[in-house]
């Protein structure tokens, strides 16, 4: 009788932990996964996003053996009405998880709003998620990876001189941020004086006409700071065009084929370098997490590089 | 004679957009088991309201012989306005809505009066005023949007009503207020004549530069209420908002049957074209399409819906002898 009453008990003990272990975390398994990823738009720096994206993809097939489709749904401008269009018709299609890189996250809100209605697992990279909503986020430091290329424009200036900035897309918060801390750090310098500040809106050639413009107004112009990736190659490109590799000392922002390139070439000096790659990657690997059930991390820092002649190799 | 239904398909010029429409329609809910949920037709129907109601206007100044390329950048700076009167001046929501559709109604007025007294051709003319537009847009915003949109005007942009988009609603509402006039009003009478024959129609004692000149105004303010309604969509004023609304609505009215020289076509035909880029616009995400290749697809099936218009309306025709 004992035996049967402690056989009893153990089995009453049993029952729940077996449940628990069943609902533990992380360990809800699907065959398939299919993820979504909205980048800002069209962009090549977008495509070394999606190239992490997929790495991560085949990765999560090798080790276990699901198969893991990546989808990248960019919009065609970087229009925050398009991007929230394309968000909600994958949303139709019922991901596992969508990876967004948000253009103006309270422009974005309700379609974010609608993915956790439709508990969709949400990860940004490159972004920060609106005022009071609770979104895992991935990218690096953006602050600090202006004010890494700001440092050096006011070193290799010995602290004085005339200086641009270029802004990015105004309306996207890492944007703006970058541009933001270009001031704070120029501003801590009394001998740099910006004399001007353009706005790309993330086009090349945008860049290259507001920069070539910039430097016609302001001759004595020493030195130039860009906001996203698109800014620096066409600042460089004016600076070409203008014969001004001597006099005007360009550093870039991240590490797109033609930036390296510049610095190559002796055009840029440096650039300091997000890691696209590395975003695409942990995009989808939180998305995976989530997806199992497993509890993620707030935000994920996948850091900053910086680039010279020296490291960035033939 | 041959089938009274398609001699009545051959007379009727929507037949060949409604067909489009069908077909393509069919096709995606065929080829995507996600195309026909309710919530996609809500995103489809939602993502229409705001172009479609750009396609009204232009739609209308098309009938007319006209074209309006700022029209996109009025529904911008009407939203933006309607968020500073809002949030920084604060003003009571639906009067600041009132307010910038208003102003989008004399934004329309300038283009006009510009039109029918310099008489310059309405395209050149509204290149030059979109960038005034667009310029005065970026100079009250400084490219950042205007937050704390009143939440009681969010509902005109996200709320649902049994559960159709209320913007749609909005869009269908416009369109058949259109459609009313254009079709049984003696106004609606006049555009016709005005755009096939701008000097008859003179003759004829239709007051000409008036009916442009009103016409350019219920298009801008159209616009204006486009531009707060994606306000209440957004939550925020964004100043990119109308960027994308330049030659969609314009394409869009041509695959409707609407000729750009004037005379020929109907506001209802335009947003059945519209209604066909808005569904490839998501059938192109719900199959995964490369964004690269976005581009040559959305092209293609525009082609095909416009070739396969012209095709079975000869087919018919012929049928009908």
């Amino acid at each position: 009788m004992k035996k049967i009453a402690t056989l009893l008990a153990c089995a009453a003990f049993a029952l729940p932990v077996a449940a628990w272990a069943q609902d533990a975390a992380g360990t809800t398994k699907k065959d398939s996964y299919r993820f979504v990823i909205v980048p800002k738009v069209v962009h090549p720096w977008f495509d070394k996003v999606n190239e992490g994206a997929q790495q991560a993809a085949t990765a999560l097939k090798a080790q276990t053996g699901a198969s893991v489709e990546v989808i990248y749904s960019a919009p065609q401008t970087a229009d925050v009405v398009q991007q929230n269009q394309i968000i909600d018709s994958a949303l139709a299609t019922q991901p596992d998880g969508l990876a967004i890189d948000l253009l103006d996250p309270s422009g974005n809100q309700a379609s974010l709003e609608e993915a956790q209605s439709q508990n969709v697992p949400l990860v940004l990279f490159d972004s920060v998620p609106p005022e009071g909503m609770q979104i895992t986020h991935i990218g690096s430091d953006f602050c600090e990876q202006a004010k890494i290329a700001s440092r050096r424009l006011v070193e290799i200036l010995n602290g004085e001189g005339e200086v641009a900035i270029m802004m990015g897309v105004p309306t996207a918060p890492n944007h703006s941020i970058r541009a933001e801390c270009h001031r704070q750090v120029f501003a801590e310098h009394p001998g740099i004086k910006v004399v001007a500040e353009g706005i790309d809106n993330d086009s090349i050639e945008i860049a290259q006409q507001q920069a070539a413009a910039i430097m016609q107004a302001n001759p004595n112009l020493k030195g130039w700071v860009a906001s996203d990736a698109a800014g620096p190659i066409g600042i460089g490109q004016a600076i070409v065009e203008a014969g001004k590799q001597d006099q005007v000392t360009l550093v870039g922002l991240d590490n797109l084929p033609e930036m390296i390139e510049m610095i190559r070439n002796g055009v840029a000096d440096s650039s300091s370098a997000s890691q696209p790659e590395l975003q695409g990657y942990w995009s989808v690997m939180m998305l995976w997490a989530q997806a199992t059930g497993a509890p993620v991390p707030g935000y994920v820092d996948t850091g900053n590089a910086f680039l010279t002649k020296d490291n960035i190799g033939d | 004679m041959k089938t009274e239904p398609l001699s009545i398909l051959v007379r009727n010029p929507l037949a060949g957009v409604f067909v489009a429409l069908t077909v393509i329609f069919a096709l995606s809910a065929l080829l995507s088991p996600y195309f026909l949920t309710p919530y996609n037709l809500s995103v489809i129907a939602r993502g229409l309201a705001f172009v479609g109601l750009i396609t009204i206007a232009q739609s209308m100044l098309m009938v007319l012989g006209e074209l309006d390329l700022s029209l996109g950048v009025i529904g911008g700076l009407c939203g933006v306005i309607s968020g500073i009167l809002m949030v920084k001046l604060g003003i009571e929501p639906y009067s600041a809505m009132l307010l910038a559709v208003l102003l989008g109604a004399c934004l329309g007025l300038f283009n006009g009066l510009l039109v029918t007294t310099l008489r310059l051709h309405s395209l050149v003319l509204t290149i030059g005023t979109a960038g005034i537009f667009g310029g005065a847009n970026l100079v009250l915003t400084r490219g950042v949007a205007i937050t704390g949109i009143p939440k009681e005007v969010q509902f005109l942009g996200r709320g649902d009503v049994l559960g159709v988009p209320v913007p749609f609603l909005i869009m269908l509402a416009a369109l058949a207020v259109a459609t009313f006039v254009m079709v049984k009003t003696p106004f609606g009478r006049y555009m016709y004549a005005i755009g096939n024959n701008q000097a008859g129609a003179r003759m004829l004692g239709i007051r000409v530069d008036r009916i442009r000149l009103l016409v350019f105004v219920a298009a801008g303010a159209i616009a204006g209420l486009a531009g707060v309604l994606m306000v209440a969509r957004l939550g925020t004023a964004q100043p990119s908002i109308g960027d994308t609304w330049v030659l969609a609505p314009i394409a869009a009215s041509v695959i409707g049957g609407v000729a750009t020289t004037g005379g020929v076509g109907s506001p209802i035909g335009a947003i059945f074209g519209a209604g066909i880029i808005a569904v490839i616009e998501n059938i192109i995400v719900l199959f995964g399409v490369s964004p690269y290749w976005q581009g040559i697809v959305s092209g293609a099936i525009v082609v095909l819906a416009i070739s396969f218009d012209a095709i079975s309306r000869r087919y018919l025709r012929r049928e009908n002898g």
